[in-house]
């Protein structure tokens, strides 16, 4: 019995690789290695500034106007339309 | 968990969602092909399975929700299941679209003689790069820094900040698809012109189709932390939700480059 309890007690180190059992084990996918209330506040000011970047950039894109080409020559491989679409009419515009 | 139990797995009672979503997948799949093809009947069959699939996702979630919250199943262990599981699922997808892009590369790195010898196709319009398409690309990372924020604003304890977070997440969702449904309608091509048109439109319309997954698995996040279900130690559910949202806006970049950019100019 003592010997059983030796073994056990043993291979329970052995296990553990002699280290004390934590009382609040790693998460392995947790990404709070860092101070939460800093890392937080970094990425909300990130985000506003991405806000901020995608408003400029949406202005800038919108008020250049759009580019009207040509329609291309009736070449073979343009507007392939076999059948027709589920509301019936063969063209969406 | 109930007292009693002295193991910390969940044993799962019998369910009927398992065998109800079989049947709703394969009434979609066999519905679509009759859809396509000249069956009649194929678009009833395939709305009915479109309908029992969805009802099937919403009431397992409800279950595994309830599971989780009201009656604390999901131990420790019990959280490594899903979060093994997602990243498999993830890299599938990765796969996924991945081959979409690589469709495109295929037909683009060496022309054939019919679409010309050139890429884009001779006679084919194309975006410019440096408008919607440039304009739509950095949205879908300050969204994932958004989730980042919500992810830190969790862990840190601030509720508030966190559905904030996750607020902003969706709207930047919205408005990158807002975008991309824009740039279709703008687009001097259709999916029915040439390889070009194929390839361009169903890698850059299945990313959008991930965009909107992602944007309601965040809607349905965003849902869950405002009534109190996510906490400091336990929020699986919203882990995947960033580790999907993050799949999806890396992967833009790779459409971005090649199929717009390279492929485009």
């Amino acid at each position: 019995m003592a010997s059983t309890m030796l073994r056990s007690g043993i291979q329970g180190v052995l296990r553990r690789g002699g280290r004390t059992p934590q009382a609040h084990p790693k998460r392995n996918f947790s990404s709070s290695a860092h101070n939460d209330e800093y890392e937080t506040a970094k990425w909300e000011k990130i985000t506003y500034l991405g806000i901020a970047t995608c408003t400029v950039l949406a202005f800038y894109c919108l008020s250049k106007g759009h580019h009207h080409s040509e329609p291309p020559p009736a070449y073979p491989y343009l507007r392939i339309r076999n059948k027709e679409f589920p509301w019936g009419m063969l063209c969406i515009t | 968990m109930i007292e009693s139990q002295r193991h910390s797995y969940h044993l799962v009672d019998p369910s009927p969602w398992p065998i109800s979503g079989s049947l709703g997948a394969l009434a979609t799949t066999v519905g679509g092909v009759m859809y396509m093809h000249p069956f009649q009947g194929g678009a009833t069959l395939l709305s009915l399975g479109l309908i029992f699939l969805l009802y099937t996702m919403f009431v397992w979630w409800r279950d595994v929700i309830r599971e989780s919250t009201l009656e604390g199943h999901h131990t420790k262990v019990v959280q490594l299941g899903p979060r093994y599981g997602s990243i498999p699922f993830i890299v599938s997808e990765v796969m996924f679209l991945f081959a979409l892009f690589r469709a495109s590369s295929h037909s683009s790195l060496a022309p054939a003689v019919e679409i010309g010898g050139i890429w884009p196709p001779k006679g084919i319009g194309v975006l410019d790069p440096r408008e919607i398409p440039f304009l739509n690309t950095p949205i879908l990372p300050s969204s994932g820094a958004a989730v980042t924020w919500a992810h830190h604003a969790i862990l840190a304890g601030k509720e508030k900040r966190a559905v904030y977070a996750l607020v902003a997440t969706v709207s930047l969702a919205l408005v990158s698809t807002g975008f991309q449904g824009m740039e279709y309608y703008q687009a001097p091509s259709t999916i029915s012109d040439s390889i070009y048109g194929s390839t361009f439109s169903l890698a850059t319309g299945f990313h959008g189709f991930h965009v909107i997954i992602g944007t309601l698995f965040s809607i349905i996040c965003g849902i869950r932390q405002y009534l109190g279900h996510l906490t400091k130690e336990h929020h699986v559910g919203f882990e995947a939700a960033a580790w999907y949202w993050h799949f999806v806006d890396v992967v833009r970049l790779f459409p971005f480059v090649s199929i717009y950019w390279w492929g485009g100019i």
